[in-house]
């Protein structure tokens, strides 16, 4: 039990990746994950926001709200997990 | 871990840093409702409340309003975005 990986150790192993971000409801982010607080708000770099529609709509750099964030994946929008 | 100083490229480059790097630029906050306000930020807290300058407010896409000086509760704010 002690050499137990915390959930925010996951994430902070994500720092300079890119990563796939799962918000509640349709929305998704993609882009390579600069840095997180505690409460898992994240700073992305090179981001594409994707809504229900399919409409894609690119960011140079967000400080993305942590609040509506459900499911995190190492890996850009769409990769397989390694 | 969020709170690990060891961690340069994270320390560095955590929320608060990029908010204080954005400070008084160009910026795009977007809300939950998929409203959005281009302007200049003059602050933020940590609620993520934040107060603009000179903003713009966009719905689906399109100009609706201009106002000179807006506060937005930061229960609404989806992401904020540079302009650059």
């Amino acid at each position: 039990m002690a050499s137990q990986i915390l959930p925010l150790e996951l994430v902070d192993k994500c720092v300079g990746s890119k990563i796939w971000v799962v918000m509640k409801g349709e929305k998704e982010f993609s882009g390579t994950l600069v840095g997180f607080d505690d409460y898992v708000n994240m700073v992305l770099e090179d981001v594409t926001e994707y809504d229900g529609s399919g409409e894609q709509v690119k960011l140079k750099k967000i400080l993305l709200n942590g609040n509506n964030i459900c499911m995190l994946i190492p890996g850009g929008f769409g990769e397989e997990n390694s | 871990m969020a709170d690990n100083a060891s961690e340069p490229a994270a320390a560095s480059k955590d929320p608060s840093s990029f908010l204080s790097e954005i400070h008084g630029a160009p910026i795009t906050v977007k809300l939950n409702s998929g409203v959005e306000y281009k302007g200049e930020l003059q602050s933020v807290d940590g609620y993520m409340n934040i107060a603009l300058e000179n903003t713009e407010e966009y719905v689906n896409g399109q100009r609706k309003n201009r106002y000179g000086d807006v506060f937005i509760r930061g229960n609404n704010v989806l992401y904020i975005s540079a302009d650059k």
